[in-house]
C-alpha cells in the first residue's frame, strides 16, 4: 500500500472510442454468405492431414497447406463437446444470462465451433448432447446468421 | 554503454513481402500475413518445420482487434511453436528484427521468423495514435502522427524557399524510386516540373506539412527469417549478416514543441553509439545504401543529418544534388521508403528486408547499380524512438 | 482510351439527375463547381434534397470547386483511379473545404459505364464496428497536484534536483538524470509563443469520437520562468491563428515569439480544459 501523501491523487474518467472495420476475406465471406443465402454450413478439408475445419480457413495451420478451395458441405447437426453457462450480463454478450455457450462439433467436421445452445435448461446441459442449427431470420453477416443450436428432438 | 557482444553470428536467409496497397478486402489478417510467410519460406527454401520460433508484431490499436498473434496462427505458421508478440509503435518492425537477431545470437533458437504486418484500412490510424498519448493531457492536443515540427525547424534554419524546395525534391526522388518498386502502394509518377505546383497546391495538413509530403496508410505484411551462422550457410549461399543493431528510447512525450536543438535527437544518439562501437568514422563513406523510416518528406530530409552525423547544410546539399537517388553517392530508400508504403507494423521490417535485398543484389527493378557491401536500416516510432540495424555482405568485420 | 470505355465527363454529368439520391443529400445546401480543364465547367446545386446540374463557364458563387482533367475525372468515376491518390499526386485539386466536397459521394449512386463489366464479383463482407471503452485514470500524486493547481489558476512545474530542468505537466522522475523530482515551482501563467502546429486536419477526439473544428493551433509556449525546451503544450485561441509569431532559438540566437496569456475556464475541474486556450497578451 502507498505510504505517501495521497491527498493529491484522484481519478479522471475517460473513454476510448474508435471505429474499425473487419474484412472477412474471400474464404470467410464465402462461409457466411453460403450460410446466409443457402442455409448451408461449409467447411474446408486439408488433403494432407484429412481434417475438416469449420469455421473454414485459407491455410491448414498444422500442415501449412493451402486449402481455400477444398469446400465440403457439412450437416447442420452435431454434438456438444464442451460447454459453459454464462451467468453474467454484459453489453457485448449475445444473450441475457443465463445462457449456454457450447463447442459444437458438426457431423462431418473435425474441429468444434463455438455457438449458443437454446431450448434446454442450462442445468440439464451435458457433453455429448446432439444439437441442430436454427438459422436466423434476419442476417447480420456474422456467425449469428445461425441464430442458435437446439437439442435434436 | 555496454557493447552488445554476440554469442554467434546471425544471417538473414529469407525475405517475403506482400504488395502494399490501400485495401485488402479479399483477405483477412492471417491470410494476408500468410502471403509473406509463404514467400519468405520459399525464398529460404525452408518449411515451417525448420523454423524454431516466430516473433510477431503490429500495433493492435490500429485495427482495434486484440491479441492478433493468437488467431493469426491460422496463417503465421506459429501453431505449436515458440512465439512472441511485440508492439513498439512505428519501430515495431525494427524491434522484431532486433529481437530475432538477439534470439538467434543468444543460442536459444537457430532459426527465427519475424512477422510484421498492418491492415490500416481496418482501423483509424490517427485516432489510434492519439489514443496512445497521455490521457490526462496530450490526448486532447495530439494530432495523430501528423506534425510540422521538422518543417518549422528546417524553415527556421535554412529559410522558407530553400527548405520547401529541398523537402519537395526529397519527395519527388522518393516517388521516382517508388515507381521502380513493384510492391509500392503509392507511385504517382511525379515529374520535376510539378515541383512548384505541388509546393503550393497540395492540401496542407499541418503548417507546411502537406498531403503530398506525408506517408500513406497501407495494408501489407513483411517476413524476414534469421538464422545462426552455421544454419545460414547451409540454407543459402547469400546470407546477409546482421552486424549490429541498437535501440534508443527517450521520454520526449510531452515536449514535442521544440523548434531548435536542445540536445541531440534519438536518431543521432543511436547513430553515434552504433558507429563508435563498430569503428565507423565516416558513415557516409562506409554505407552503400540506407533504407530510412521516413514518415514524411520533411522528416526524411531533416533526419539525413542525424543518421550520417552531418553538419550544417550537408544533408540539404545531398538532396539538392540528387545524391540520395539510386545512382547517387548515398542512395536512400531505393524502395521508395515509407512515403510509398506504410503498413505500420511491417514498415520498419520492410526497411531491413529492402536493405538486405540490396546486399543480396536481387532487389529487382529498384536494385541500385553498384555493389552493396554495407547497408543501414532505420526505424522510427512513438515519440522519437530509434532502432538502427547494420547489414553486411561479408563476415569480415 | 479503351480503359475508360469511351466515357466522357459529359456522360457523367448528364447522368447525375438519374443517379441522384435525395436521402444522401438531405440537410445539405451547397453549390459545387467542377472545372474539368479539357472538357468544360459544371455547377452542381444541392438544396432541400433536390439538385440541378448546369454546364456553365461561370463558377462564381460555388462553395467548393474541383479542378482536374477529363482522364482523371472519368477514371475516378469508373473506379479506375483512386480519388485520394489523385489528390495527393496533384492531379486533382479542391478549392474550398475538402470535407464539403467529399459530401458529393453520398449524393449519387455509382456511375456505371455502358459496357463496363457489371457482373458482381464475389460479395466480400465488411463489418463496421466501434470499440468504446470507459476508462478511469489515476492521476497519482504528481499529476494530481499539477491538475489541482489549475483549479486555482496556478500552473505548476516540477524541478529536477540535479539538472534543474522544469517539467510541466510534471513527471515523478527526471528520466535523463534518473532521479526523483522533488521541488515544485509556479511558472507562467503568461509566456512566449515558441511553436505552433497549424492544424488543417483534425483527428477525432478520443473522448467523444467527434472531430474538432479546423483549423486549430496546438502550441508550445515557453512560460515565464522556463528556459530551453521547457515548453508547455496547449491550444491557441482559434481566431488568432494568423496573428501570432513563432519564436526560435538557433545556434544561440533567440527570436522572440508573441506574448501569450491563458484564458481560464469558469468551471474548473482539474483537467486540461481548465485553461480554455492561450491568447495574445496585448
Amino acid at each position: 500500500m502507498a505510504t505517501f501523501d495521497t491527498s493529491d491523487c484522484y481519478v479522471v474518467e475517460g473513454k476510448l472510442a474508435l471505429p474499425y472495420t473487419y474484412f472477412a476475406g474471400r474464404v470467410g465471406s464465402t462461409f457466411i454468405t453460403t450460410l446466409r443465402d443457402q442455409r448451408k454450413i461449409m467447411g474446408v478439408k486439408c488433403n494432407a492431414c484429412g481434417k475438416v475445419f469449420v469455421p473454414p480457413r485459407q491455410t491448414c495451420e498444422r500442415c501449412m497447406e493451402d486449402i481455400r478451395n477444398n469446400w465440403v458441405a457439412l450437416s447442420d447437426t452435431g454434438e456438444v463437446v464442451n460447454f459453459t453457462v454464462v451467468r453474467y450480463d454484459d453489453k457485448h454478450l449475445p444473450r441475457k444470462a443465463p445462457f449456454v455457450l457450447a463447442m459444437i462439433k458438426l457431423d462431418g467436421a473435425d474441429t468444434p465451433m463455438a455457438h449458443i445452445v437454446e431450448g434446454i435448461d442450462p442445468e440439464n446441459m451435458t457433453e455429448g448432447l446432439k444439437v441442430k442449427a436454427v438459422f436466423a431470420d434476419q442476417t447480420t453477416n456474422t456467425i449469428l446468421d445461425i441464430d442458435h443450436f437446439e437439442p435434436v428432438k | 554503454m555496454a557493447y552488445r557482444k554476440k554469442n554467434r553470428n546471425v544471417g538473414i536467409v529469407g525475405i517475403g513481402e506482400t504488395k502494399f496497397s490501400s485495401h485488402r478486402e479479399d483477405v483477412n489478417q492471417p491470410e494476408m500475413i500468410h502471403e509473406a510467410v509463404r514467400q519468405a519460406l520459399d525464398d529460404a527454401g525452408l518449411t515451417m518445420n525448420d523454423v524454431d520460433c516466430v516473433v510477431h508484431g503490429n500495433m493492435e490499436l490500429f485495427e482495434m482487434v486484440h491479441q492478433p498473434d493468437m488467431w493469426h496462427t491460422l496463417g503465421s505458421g506459429a501453431f505449436g511453436r515458440d512465439s512472441f508478440r511485440l508492439t513498439t509503435g512505428g519501430t515495431t518492425g525494427g524491434t522484431l528484427a532486433g529481437a530475432a537477431d538477439n534470439l538467434v545470437a543468444s543460442g536459444m533458437y537457430d532459426v527465427v521468423m519475424a512477422i510484421g504486418f498492418e491492415k490500416l484500412q481496418e482501423g483509424h490510424t490517427t485516432g489510434g495514435i492519439t489514443n496512445m498519448a497521455d490521457p490526462l493531457w496530450a490526448r486532447k492536443l495530439q494530432s495523430g502522427a501528423l506534425t510540422a515540427q521538422a518543417a518549422v525547424k528546417l524553415i527556421t534554419e535554412f529559410g522558407e524557399e530553400r527548405a520547401r524546395r529541398a523537402a519537395m525534391t526529397y519527395r519527388i526522388i522518393m516517388d521516382k524510386h517508388a515507381c521502380k518498386n513493384p510492391n509500392s502502394h503509392r507511385a504517382f509518377g511525379l515529374e520535376w516540373d510539378q515541383m512548384d505546383d505541388l509546393m503550393t497546391t497540395s492540401p496542407p495538413l499541418i503548417g507546411e506539412l502537406r498531403l503530398i509530403h506525408m506517408c500513406s496508410q497501407s495494408d501489407g505484411a513483411c517476413v524476414v527469417i534469421f538464422a545462426s551462422e552455421e544454419k545460414a550457410k547451409q540454407i543459402t549461399d547469400k546470407p546477409v549478416w546482421v552486424r549490429d543493431h541498437i535501440t534508443v528510447h527517450r521520454e520526449e512525450t510531452l515536449n514535442l514543441c521544440n523548434n531548435y536543438y536542445p540536445t541531440e535527437t534519438t536518431h543521432k544518439f543511436a547513430a553515434e553509439q552504433l558507429y563508435a562501437r563498430n569503428n565507423i568514422t565516416n558513415p557516409l563513406e562506409y554505407f552503400d545504401v540506407f533504407e530510412m523510416y521516413d514518415p514524411s518528406a520533411w522528416w526524411g530530409l531533416d533526419w539525413i543529418r542525424d543518421f550520417f552525423l552531418l553538419e550544417g547544410d550537408e544533408h540539404i546539399k545531398l538532396v539538392e544534388n540528387h545524391e540520395i537517388m539510386m545512382d547517387g553517392k548515398m542512395p536512400i530508400n531505393p524502395s521508395g521508403g515509407v512515403i510509398a508504403a506504410n503498413p505500420i507494423g511491417a514498415t520498419a521490417l520492410v526497411r531491413v528486408a529492402e536493405a538486405a535485398k540490396q546486399v543480396r543484389g536481387n532487389a529487382g527493378p529498384h536494385q541500385i547499380p553498384r555493389p552493396v557491401n554495407h547497408a543501414l536500416a532505420s526505424s522510427f516510432g512513438g515519440t522519437m524512438w530509434t532502432v538502427l540495424m547494420m547489414l553486411e555482405k561479408e563476415l569480415n568485420w | 482510351m479503351s480503359q475508360d470505355y469511351g466515357v466522357t465527363p459529359n456522360d457523367i454529368f448528364n447522368s447525375m439527375k438519374d443517379r441522384f439520391r435525395a436521402e444522401g443529400a438531405a440537410g445539405i445546401s451547397s453549390v459545387f463547381g467542377y472545372d474539368i480543364t479539357d472538357a468544360g465547367r459544371w455547377k452542381l446545386t444541392v438544396k432541400d434534397g433536390a439538385m440541378s446540374i448546369d454546364k456553365t463557364d461561370d463558377l462564381s458563387g460555388c462553395d467548393v470547386k474541383l479542378i482536374t482533367d477529363s482522364a482523371t475525372y472519368v477514371g475516378i468515376n469508373i473506379g479506375k483511379i483512386d480519388g485520394m491518390q489523385a489528390l495527393s499526386a496533384g492531379k486533382l485539386k479542391v478549392e474550398g473545404d475538402i470535407n464539403t466536397f467529399a459530401l458529393t459521394s453520398r449524393f449519387f449512386v455509382k456511375f456505371v459505364a455502358p459496357g463496363q463489366d457489371a457482373a458482381p464479383e464475389q460479395e466480400l463482407l465488411v463489418l463496421k464496428k466501434v470499440i468504446s471503452v470507459k476508462q478511469r485514470f489515476a492521476t497519482g500524486p504528481v499529476m494530481g497536484k499539477f491538475l489541482k493547481g489549475l483549479k486555482v489558476q496556478k500552473i505548476l512545474a516540477i524541478k529536477c534536483p540535479e539538472c534543474g530542468r522544469l517539467q510541466s505537466p510534471p513527471r515523478e522522475a527526471c528520466a535523463i538524470c534518473r532521479v526523483k523530482n522533488t521541488d515544485w515551482v509556479e511558472i507562467g501563467p503568461n509566456g512566449e509563443m515558441r511553436m505552433m502546429e497549424y492544424c488543417y486536419y483534425a483527428s477525432p477526439d478520443p473522448l467523444t469520437g467527434e472531430t474538432r473544428e479546423t483549423p486549430y493551433g496546438a502550441i508550445g509556449i515557453l512560460l515565464d520562468g522556463c528556459r530551453d525546451e521547457e515548453v508547455f503544450w496547449h491550444l491557441l485561441r482559434p481566431d488568432q491563428l494568423d496573428q501570432v509569431k513563432m519564436g526560435s532559438v538557433l545556434n544561440g540566437k533567440v527570436t522572440h515569439g508573441s506574448r501569450l496569456r491563458p484564458v481560464w475556464a469558469d468551471n474548473r475541474t482539474g483537467g486540461i480544459s481548465d485553461i480554455k486556450y492561450f491568447e495574445i497578451d496585448a
